[in-house]
């Protein structure tokens, strides 16, 4: 058998910090930060009605991250009225997609075709985000499931940006620039985003132009988001993991400078 | 001649799609509607064609060579098996292709994803070493991310986010804004590089 190396030990240190603290379930209390009250305030001032854009732009890779994230703003959204109309720019995301609008539309009796409706996939998204603004019918003459554009309640009166109270792309990567360098840049329709943690500083700069009018980013983003709805999620439960596993890369990081040192000061000393 | 036919579609189309978004004038959204909707459309189809044949070639190749053979008869399998399932079932709802997504594709893609944490914590143990000063910086930007993006950073000090906060609004983003300007100029200069004739390397070099 091979002889186990010392990454081997901290991968399987790893393993159990995880298992041990999804096992224990603690509930930790988390502090909503300033960036998703902003979020949650812009959906929760608009007009109960209105319709708002829904992009899935993320691969299957982020799911676990971005599930809890688009379940808590799809859910925010439902509970207040608006209408929402579904695409995605990345082919991965429009199964994930569709999935997450009918299951949040059950939770809270909405009718498809009249509170949302599912447009699916397009690709080339600088193409497709351009298109849109000129025309949302003929970028997507059908819906995802093969129904005419013009079926649906929801749709008569949206032709472009123009009928759309706002953009909110779920992305686990730079998709979400193109909704603001294209769609807000031109047609001037507001965009937020439900982004991965790991992109959250890619969009600072646009936050901080306003040209992102709102942002909330990776597992903490859902678990304030499920906070401030007053619900439990995966968002939560999530933290837990992420907390744990944070801390245990900080020890790791801790003992290697400690054995860095104690072996600097041997040699010195040798 | 056959380098000077694509160079002037090339720059044709470069100056009319530059020319159509900024105009407002009803024949040019028309006109960029058609070629946004139908022209890139096409396009894409040729260019997701090539991907496939050039991805199976290089796995029948490598099939032929006898390297891992296992790993490139599922990807080719693979390629073949997802369109099969799509146009027999459709893609929608509970087709089969939808259930090979979601139960095959989808949690494999996170695994491997999920792997990167695994990696992560042990190169902070072998590799994050506080050498210099700017590495002792780095460390403890990390450290106070790290607490911060956890419910513990809130717990042990108000100041943890706080900071983290300051960080990020400011060396970080001042950083990420340099890096966008540098890359909203260079691509911007590629563009016209190439619109101009000046780059040539997308037609094979200079020759």
């Amino acid at each position: 058998m091979k002889k186990l190396e010392s990454r081997h030990y901290v991968f399987l240190g790893l393993f159990v910090v995880i298992l041990l603290t999804m096992l224990l379930n603690v509930r930790l209390e988390i502090r909503v930060s300033p960036e998703t009250q902003k979020m949650y305030n812009y959906i929760d001032s608009l007009p109960e009605g209105s319709v708002l854009m829904v992009s899935f732009d993320h691969e299957a890779s982020a799911v676990p991250e971005i599930k809890p994230l688009a379940l808590s703003i799809l859910r925010h959204a439902f509970k207040k009225g608006h209408k929402l109309i579904g695409v995605s720019l990345l082919a991965e995301g429009t199964g994930i997609g569709y999935r997450l609008m009918q299951e949040t539309a059950g939770e809270y009796n909405k009718v498809y075709g009249r509170d949302l409706v599912y447009l699916g996939f397009k690709p080339q998204y600088i193409a497709a985000i351009l298109s849109m603004g000129e025309s949302i019918p003929e970028t997507f003459p059908e819906d995802y499931l093969g129904r005419p554009y013009t079926q649906f309640p929801l749709l008569d009166s949206v032709k472009n940006y123009d009928n759309v109270a706002g953009v909110i792309s779920i992305a686990d990567g730079s998709l979400t620039t193109h909704w603001i360098e294209y769609a807000h840049a031109r047609y001037h329709v507001p965009v937020t985003a439900a982004v991965a943690a790991v992109m959250m500083t890619t969009y600072d700069p646009y936050i901080s132009s306003g040209q992102l009018h709102a942002m909330v980013g990776g597992l903490r983003g859902a678990a304030e988001y499920e906070k401030l709805l007053k619900i439990g999620g995966s968002g939560r439960r999530g933290m837990l993991a992420q907390t744990s596993a944070h801390l245990y890369v900080i020890a790791m990081i801790i003992a290697g400078n400690i054995v860095y040192f104690l072996r600097r000061n041997k040699r010195v000393k040798s | 001649m056959t380098r000077k036919i694509p160079q002037i579609i090339c720059a044709l189309f470069g100056m009319t799609l530059f020319l159509l978004y900024f105009s407002q004038h009803p024949t040019a959204r028309n006109l960029n509607l058609t070629i946004l909707n139908d022209y890139f459309q096409i396009i894409f189809a040729f260019t997701l064609l090539v991907g496939v044949v050039s991805f199976v070639k290089v796995n029948l190749k490598a099939f032929e060579r006898g390297e891992d053979r296992s790993y490139h008869l599922v990807s080719v399998i693979g390629v073949f098996i997802m369109p099969l399932l799509a146009i027999i079932w459709g893609i929608k709802g509970d087709s089969p292709f939808m259930w090979v997504f979601e139960n095959i594709q989808v949690p494999m893609q996170a695994t491997v994803f999920a792997l990167l944490a695994f990696f992560v914590a042990s190169a902070s143990f072998r590799g994050f070493r506080a050498r210099s000063v700017q590495a002792t910086i780095l460390l403890a930007a990390a450290l106070i991310m790290l607490l911060s993006r956890s419910t513990i950073g809130d717990m042990i000090a108000d100041q943890i986010p706080q900071i983290a906060d300051w960080i990020r609004n400011y060396p970080s983003m001042a950083a990420r804004r340099a890096i966008l300007i540098g890359i909203g100029l260079g691509s911007l200069t590629t563009s016209l590089r190439v619109m101009v004739g000046i780059e040539r390397t997308w037609l094979g070099g200079d020759k």
